[in-house]
């Protein structure tokens, strides 16, 4: 699994961003969050229409204000295709009104290059959260196991952890150097 | 793009109807600045530290709130605190804590201000009564966190040192009385924004 420090593989995949028709889909990157100089949370559950899924991906979009606000960019992720997801947003109630793109890893070559899919036969992705910050180094990553679901606000307390630095210049220690933004 | 997202879910957190019109907000938002995404953070963090309970995050705010005579989160957090559970008593002891904190600050901090140019006023009977000291309903430990809170906001060196003790030597931890500072800090800079 790819860990901190390093840098988050470059991607263009194709992600699904609405149910409306003609505008269901549409290409993500790994340089548009870099561009608009925000982070990245990624979160990856194995597959769409299973159980434990629809309620972490609700959760993360009640959330989805606390993300931009946090000038993150969000973004669900599986080794499904986009049409697969197409059909999972409009057959679910509560994936419905989506705020946040959900990535389609069709290849697998996303899910490889993190080293988070399984190793039986299925390869599906592990439930694995990433936050990248602007220059895109992985800076948390987290794991559970398939059946396990996360907890939405434990992200955005080690997001607020990570992007809170004190920049006043009353923590300036004599002899070090000023603050250079 | 204004940060106009930002702006309704601030009112919404704070209670407010999505189209009130608060000055400072609208500039901020048609502005664009990256304080308000803080702001609002920030405000929502300090309201729900792990070391306070939710009743007492939103009297702490309200208590502040009274300090900085702000009407509108006055209202909002008397609001709150009543909905988690804050009796008549005790959000009118909030009320009595701001004001007779932000008394003894004055009155104190001059005591400290004049220590070496005329130790006469040291001795000199205060004459000030403060019974509701004595047994708060709040509890002496938070009641005692409230004024520190107060005291910090208000800038009284004596009066934060001598409750900062005190409520430590009540039973206080460090992280407890930390974000406690920390909310009060965040809420005395709300109030000059939601006006």
């Amino acid at each position: 699994m790819l860990g901190l420090g390093k840098k988050f593989p470059e991607f263009k995949k194709k992600a699904v961003v609405s149910i409306e028709h003609g505008k269901e889909f549409a290409e993500v990157s790994s340089a548009d969050h870099q561009k608009d100089g925000k982070w990245m949370v990624m979160f990856w559950y194995p597959k769409d229409f299973t159980f434990v899924c629809p309620t972490e991906i609700a959760e993360f979009n009640n959330q989805n204000g606390e993300f931009r606000d946090r000038d993150a960019v969000l973004y669900g992720a599986s080794t499904d295709s986009e049409f697969v997801h197409l059909a999972w947003r409009n057959d679910h109630k509560d994936l419905k009104g989506l705020k946040f793109p959900l990535i389609a890893d069709t290849s697998k070559s996303l899910g490889e290059a993190l080293g988070i899919l399984t190793d039986d036969d299925e390869k599906v992705a592990y439930r694995v959260t990433y936050i990248v910050d602007p220059q895109g180094i992985i800076r948390w990553v987290c794991a559970n196991d398939l059946s396990v679901g996360r907890n939405v606000p434990e992200v955005l307390r080690v997001l607020d952890a990570l992007q809170t630095d004190e920049l006043c210049p009353c923590n300036w220690e004599k002899g070090k150097e000023t603050i250079h933004v | 793009m204004a940060l106009t997202e930002t702006k309704i879910d601030f009112l919404k957190d704070l209670s407010l109807d999505e189209n009130t019109n608060i000055h400072a907000l609208e500039v901020m938002s048609e502005g664009e600045t990256k304080y308000l995404r803080d702001l609002r953070v920030n405000v929502k963090n300090v309201l729900s530290s792990t070391n306070l309970q939710p009743k007492e995050a939103y009297l702490l705010a309200l208590a502040i709130a009274v300090n900085e005579k702000n009407d509108l989160l006055i209202k909002s957090f008397y609001a709150k605190a009543k909905e988690l559970g804050a009796a008549d008593a005790e959000l009118a002891e909030t009320f009595a804590c701001a004001s007779q904190l932000a008394a003894n600050n004055i009155f104190y901090r001059f005591r400290h201000f004049t220590k070496e140019t005329n130790p006469a006023y040291q001795t000199m009977p205060a004459g000030i009564k403060m019974n509701v000291m004595m047994s708060p309903v709040l509890g002496k430990e938070f009641f005692e966190l409230m004024s520190l809170a107060v005291s910090a906001v208000n800038g009284c060196e004596s009066c934060v040192n001598s409750h900062e003790e005190s409520v430590r030597k009540l039973g206080s931890s460090d992280a407890r009385i930390f974000d406690s500072i920390r909310l009060a800090s965040v809420i005395r800079g709300l109030a000059l924004i939601v006006r």
